[in-house]
């Protein structure tokens, strides 16, 4: 016991001084990704840790592929290099329940207690907790909760699952757990948020590599597992009892599933901790998990580290607020007895935030791979693939995932609504579903080319279609659609065409549809007619020029009418056409009926008919349209794939933005020019008087006289402005044209030519000034007179004008 | 604001000059020529009209008729147009609406410019929705009634003189188009105010559309004689409603066959003829006797009233049940009919092609043999199947009528022994009486009865054989009043058993044989079928 001590505590010791030095180099630590994450990172960062620094100490220079991902311990908070003299105090604790029982059970692997933080300091696993409160709904239920982490979590395995265990911790490792309620899974979110930065698409490709080499491991001994029982692993457990919680389960924060404590896949539990205390199994797990009893209250089942909080159910003091720290912060002060009760110190790791934005990207880089046996996961955040792609299933044939079986992709935002494809490669049928919206109202598209008069099946929202078309299967020979709805009642169509006739004459593409063989269609019941005179399915068997129609069956009959029209054309022995004979129209009726036998019912029902064939036969065409139109939209709509963004998205709309920036804009306009309108024509003058006196009527009078004049000055100021400038220019233009005159002779055309331009353009300068004095003297009275109405008028001086208005 | 109604006048303008026109000739009758021409006239055209000619056209299948300009002075001959929906005879000379009795189907029926003066014949058109009678001489809006559909009512240049006609309008829920326009009351100040606010779900009046500010005026200034008036139509209907759910539940006591027994109707009814009964209700002490009498007799009556209803009900609950055992029977056997039906046909299908693309003749002949084989068998099953079915249904109604039978049995022996209680009651009550009216007797001779008797009362009591008489007499009406109430129960029940079980028999005989027919037709129809083909066959 005494050499494990002194080994734990050299190790540590090397830790602290490797901390030490790596912070004095300024060295940015090497660490992975998983350092503060769930504790099962935890664990095996920990083991890795330790891992990499015998092996810089054992042989100098090799460097563990494992660390790559570099933080600054420096700008960490001082919580994280340091201990508090509680945390110390806990640590000995610590060190002193391992010792114990080490000492009691020798034949069990040493408490996982205090792996080392980032900055090398050894910190125990519950300091490691912080509950955390979220401000996202999504959080405060498990399954979504668990979601996220898994999500944030990056599976990296170590690069041998034994080697660190054997050496480090000596003997097959025990398994670890955590219990926390589910809202707790977030909080290590933020420590991952910290080290998002720095985690580099390197580590993302290095950690493939490994999954690779890993999955090439385990393919190679897939019968029996080597290390069944030897692996370490921690997971969360939720303990039943509290928020409706109605049976103890564990999380695996890898797959954010959850699992029984019946499940065969957890073989044992060594101890487990949450932010308030750390317990020992001390029950036997020949069956696993299944007969474990979780009262932690029973200190015979459940060996706990700490006196203070071992209430009955750990859930129940889990599940109260995080505000349950201070308090007991405030208790430990009074007391330190380590026998009495010892609290918890509360943890030293910082309070998460995540930004709606990280909260949205879910995955480090929003994009994450997950490799099962035959099966490939890929995951990315919205509008991180500019076609939608937000997941992505990969099925194999092989272990070796080469032969591919089937892909399945996921898609969200897109304008098309397309929301899933489904690639068999072994048939190579293509499956699209849609989400309703789709303009052509799409929900599945099954097909395996896109060329037209293919194997095909469309399947529409049928109420969003005026025509109530459910579903559209085709071959190359035949189309069958199906309605829903129609107040004809229409149900069922079938149509068989013949083959393509070439056509003689080269006409456009589009213009040659196969030609139609036969029509079927069905109908369901109308309630308003009578069964015999209702029909239930008619034939237009084209080619042979004959329809058939079976009408509905009456309530108490078996046999249905039936009625089938040859509406070939005949000629009689005179050559006359015949109109309508007997024999055109075979019918069986179950009711013999007196005016179905006239000719002209007959010949009336078949005129009908024959409107009705044309139509249908329209219908058919229309119906091909259809199709190659849909094809043609969905072809641009793939080539487009445009993404809509929700007008509650203010980040992504630009829109939106450009629209807020221009209301922003135009509103800041105009307050400039609000500001400007009140300025006060009368400030400067009002300014010259003694302030804060009333203006006697004297004042108020020579208070508009002098703005009066001050404006009058203005106005003639401004016409001898413009006058002098006219005059400016008249004169150089005059001293100009002298100096032409006199140079005329010796000038070159360059010259000449600068002197018509300029000549040009000070006529038009003289020219506007001309204007814009005649029409200052125009204006210039009207101003006056307005200046001096709008003084009477003025509020300050209304009252005291009065008499000399 | 108003735009123009959808039957604007537009023979009107002409109507002067047709009519000096037709005032120039002869009258004419609605005789067979007549209608003929006109059908002939406005049947089918071109290649319908050449086999319409060729067949005749029967008036029964006419849907449309028009008889405008014809000098018709007569409605007559229309009987056998039953299936017309349309009947135009404006501008004629009818006097009277007639003849339109068989003509139900009728949906529109133009009468404008003829000299109708009163609204009649017209109770059997009960589809009418457009009715025209522009230009007549009428004057009084009414005989109506049964035209429950109405939409369209033209009515103009009329002698309608009171307002009080709008009121018999109000009864057509659909009426929409109205037109009153040159009768007398349209000359009123207020007649469009007085018609919207009367019948407010109008939307045209006189070929313009009532706009909705009219509308709110008219209900404003109309408001307190319409709320009245709809006071009074409440109160009908709900009189009219009240007298529905009478005869509702009396209906449903006598299906019972307890009616008038949940009170004491019955024993009124003993007392009602029954002269020496209610002369003796004067004798002291006859009265307290009579009326615990009343009661325990009501008691008993109540009683058989409850057994009764709730006999019904047990009734109703079998055969209920029955029919739907029964139904379910027809309903899966006739699936398996419809289904082998189906799987003959497609069959059938392929054999004709078969038949008629085979050139070979032995082999044609074989394959006839062996479709004929075909159709034969189809025949076996489905008659089969009708007989599996029959013998079934046969079992079960014998069932029935063996639970309905001893149901009815058990009632009518509870009926019994509840009315031999009455009758005991009565027995009972007859020798109270006749004991205390011997104790008066006696007492009348021995001069000791001091109270005051009406003289027919006391003329009884002049010797015993008189009074014993008396009171029996009044016993047996009373014996007879209870015995006919329970022959009158029994015999309806025994008579509404047998019948209801006669009907069971006799549908399911007609369903039988409907059904054998069905099955007939059919395979006589595909057996021609292939007899004809083979004919074809052989002449090819």
């Amino acid at each position: 016991m005494e050499v494990l001590k002194e080994k734990v505590e050299e190790e540590e010791a090397a830790e602290r001084e490797e901390a030490a030095e790596r912070a004095e180099r300024g060295e940015k630590t090497l660490r992975p990704v998983e350092v503060r994450r769930e504790e099962a990172p935890l664990t095996q960062e920990a083991l890795r840790d330790l891992e990499k620094k015998l092996s810089e100490i054992l042989v100098p220079g090799k460097i563990s592929i494992s660390t790559k991902d570099t933080i600054d311990i420096l700008k960490l908070p001082v919580s994280y290099q340091t201990n508090t003299p509680k945390e110390e105090h806990l640590l000995q604790v610590a060190d002193n329940f391992s010792r114990q029982y080490s000492d009691l059970c020798p034949d069990r692997v040493p408490l996982f207690l205090h792996p080392v933080n980032e900055c090398g300091l050894p910190k125990f696993v519950s300091t490691t907790l912080r509950p955390t409160l979220m401000p996202y709904p999504e959080l405060y239920n498990w399954e979504s909760c668990a979601q996220f982490v898994s999500d944030f979590l990056s599976m990296v395995p170590l690069p041998d699952p034994l080697k660190p265990i054997v050496q480090q911790q000596e003997k097959a490792p025990a398994k670890k757990y955590a219990i926390k309620p589910p809202r707790d899974l977030s909080s290590k979110f933020e420590q991952e948020q910290e080290m998002k930065q720095q985690e580099q698409i390197k580590a993302e490709e290095e950690r493939r590599l490994r999954e690779e080499e890993e999955r090439l491991l385990e393919a190679e001994k897939a019968k029996i597992d080597p290390l069944h029982g030897l692996r370490v692993h921690c997971w969360v457990l939720v303990l039943s009892g509290k928020r409706e919680v109605p049976e103890t389960f564990f999380i695996d924060p890898f797959t954010a599933r959850s699992y029984s404590p019946q499940d065969d896949h957890f073989l044992g539990i060594e101890s487990l901790w949450n932010h308030k205390n750390y317990w020992v199994n001390m029950q036997d797990c020949w069956n696993c998990c299944k007969d474990l009893v979780f009262d932690l209250g029973d200190p015979v089942r459940w060996e706990y580290l700490l006196l203070g909080t071992d209430k009955p159910h750990l859930s129940t003091t889990e599940e109260e607020d995080t505000g349950m720290n201070d308090d007991e912060d405030l208790d430990n002060l009074c007391k330190d007895d380590k026998d009495k009760s010892f609290d918890m110190p509360s943890s030293w790791v910082e309070q998460i935030d995540i930004s709606p934005e990280a909260f949205e990207t879910r995955c480090p880089n929003g994009k994450k791979v997950i490799q099962y046996k035959r099966a490939k996961l890929e995951k990315w955040a919205p509008y991180l693939n500019s076609n939608g792609l937000v997941c992505r299933l990969t099925t194999y044939e092989d272990a070796e995932c080469t032969k591919t079986l089937e892909i399945k992709e996921w898609y969200q935002n897109r304008e098309d609504m397309l929301e899933r494809k489904q690639i068999n490669k072994v048939t190579g049928l293509n499956i699209d579903y849609f989400k309703p919206g789709h303009p052509q109202a799409l929900r599945v598209h099954s097909y395996k080319t896109m060329q037209p008069g293919m194997d095909r099946v469309m399947e529409f929202y049928e109420t969003a279609r005026v025509d109530g078309l459910i579903k559209r299967e085709e071959t190359p020979k035949t189309m069958t659609e199906y309605y829903q709805g129609r107040s004809d009642f229409l149900s069922y169509r079938h149509i068989n065409f013949g083959p393509r006739v070439k056509k003689l004459v080269l006409n456009s593409a589009e213009s040659n549809p196969r030609p139609v063989v036969k029509i079927t269609e069905r109908f369901s019941r109308n309630p308003a007619k009578p069964a015999d005179e209702d029909v239930a399915e008619r034939v237009f068997l084209i080619l042979d020029e004959r329809i058939q129609l079976r009408y509905h069956c009456r309530e108490d009959h078996i046999t249905a009418s039936k009625r089938e029209f040859l509406r070939r054309t005949e000629v009689d022995s005179k050559g006359n056409k015949t109109i309508m004979t007997a024999d055109m129209c075979v019918s069986f009726e179950v009711e013999p009926m007196e005016h179905t036998k006239k000719l002209l019912y007959q010949y009336e029902a078949m005129m009908q008919l024959k409107n009705e064939e044309k139509l249908s036969r329209h219908q058919a065409w229309e119906s091909e349209l259809e199709v190659l139109e849909i094809l043609k939209l969905r072809e641009e709509e793939e080539e487009a794939h445009t993404l809509t963004i929700s007008i509650y998205d203010t980040k992504r709309n630009e829109k939106s933005k450009e629209y807020r920036e221009a209301m922003e804009r135009v509103m800041h306009e105009e307050h400039l020019r609000q500001v400007e309108a009140q300025l006060d024509y009368l400030a400067p003058f009002l300014a010259q008087l003694p302030p804060g006196e009333k203006l006697t009527r004297w004042q108020a009078v020579r208070l508009k006289d002098e703005c009066l004049s001050d404006f009058k000055q203005r106005l003639i100021d401004k016409a001898n402005l413009i006058q002098a400038r006219f005059e400016k220019e008249t004169q150089e233009l005059q001293k100009k044209q002298q100096w032409y005159q006199e140079n005329q002779v010796t000038l070159t055309t360059e010259d000449e030519d600068f002197y018509l331009s300029y000549c040009s353009q000070a006529m038009f300068r003289i020219r506007i000034l001309e204007q814009r004095l005649n029409r200052h003297k125009e204006l210039a009275p009207l101003k006056y007179l307005a200046l001096e109405e709008k003084l009477y008028k003025d509020p300050r001086l209304v009252e005291l004008l009065k008499v000399f208005a | 604001m108003a735009s123009l109604g959808p039957y604007p006048p537009t023979h009107w303008a002409a109507s002067g000059k047709m009519n000096r026109l037709c005032n120039s000739m002869e009258p004419r009758v609605m005789d067979d020529d007549m209608l003929k021409l006109a059908v002939g006239e406005q049947g089918p055209r071109e290649e319908a009209g050449q086999l319409a000619k060729q067949e005749g056209i029967l008036f029964k299948d006419v849907l449309s008729l028009q008889l405008d300009f014809q000098n018709i002075l007569r409605i007559d001959n229309l009987w056998q147009f039953e299936n017309l929906r349309k009947l135009q005879l404006d501008n004629n000379l009818i006097e009277r609406i007639e003849g339109l009795e068989n003509l139900t189907h009728l949906v529109w029926l133009d009468l404008s410019f003829n000299n109708i003066e009163a609204i009649e014949g017209l109770d059997a058109l009960v589809n009418l929705e457009d009715l025209s009678l522009f230009n007549n001489r009428i004057t009084k809006i009414d005989s109506l009634d049964s035209l429950v559909k109405l939409q369209v009512l033209s009515l103009g240049n009329n002698q309608i003189g009171n307002m009080m006609n709008i009121i018999y309008l109000r009864r057509f829920k659909d009426l929409r188009t109205l037109s009153l326009s040159g009768n007398p009351i349209a000359e009123a100040e207020d007649y469009k105010m007085f018609i919207c606010a009367y019948l407010p779900d109008l939307v045209y009046l006189d070929f313009r559309r009532i706009d909705d500010h009219m509308k709110e005026l008219a209900e404003m200034k109309h408001q307190y004689s319409i709320d009245e008036l709809k006071h009074r139509e409440n109160l009908i209907q709900a009189r009219l409603e009240d007298e529905q759910a009478r005869r509702e539940e009396l209906e449903e006591h006598k299906a019972a066959f307890v009616e008038h027994l949940n009170g004491s109707f019955l024993f009124d009814s003993m007392y009602a003829e029954d002269v020496e009964g209610s002369k003796l209700t004067c004798l002291p002490g006859v009265s307290e006797l009579l009326e615990a009498y009343k009661d325990k007799f009501v008691i008993i009556c109540l009683n058989i009233f409850e057994y009764g209803l709730k006999q019904q009900e047990k009734r109703k609950v079998e055969l209920d049940t029955f029919n739907e055992c029964i139904h379910e029977a027809i309903q899966e056997n006739q699936e398996q009919g419809k289904h082998k039906i189906a799987k003959f046909e497609e069959k059938h299908l392929l054999s004709l092609s078969a038949i008629r693309d085979e050139s070979e003749l032995t082999k044609l002949e074989k394959k006839i043999v062996e479709y004929s084989g075909d159709i034969t068998e189809l025949f076996n099953v489905l008659m089969t199947l009708e007989m599996q079915l029959v013998e079934q249904l046969e079992e079960t109604i014998n069932m029935f009528e063996r639970n309905i039978v001893d149901l009815v049995g058990l009632f009518i022996e509870n009926v019994q022994s509840l009315m031999a209680q009455c009758r005991d009651l009565e027995n009972h009550h007859h020798e109270k009486l006749l004991e205390i009216s011997i104790n008066t007797l006696e007492k009348i001779a021995k001069g000791e009865f001091d109270e005051d008797l009406p003289d027919d009362v006391r003329s009884l009591f002049v010797d015993k054989d008189t009074i014993v008489n008396a009171v029996g007499a009044s016993h047996d009406i009373h014996l007879l009043k209870i015995d006919n109430r329970e022959d009158e129960l029994v015999t309806r029940i025994n008579s509404w058993c047998t019948h209801l079980v006669d009907k069971i028999h006799k549908d399911e005989i007609t369903r039988n044989h409907k059904r054998v027919k069905e099955i007939n037709q059919y395979i006589d129809h595909m057996q021609n079928e292939l007899d004809n083909l083979e004919c074809s066959d052989l002449i090819d």
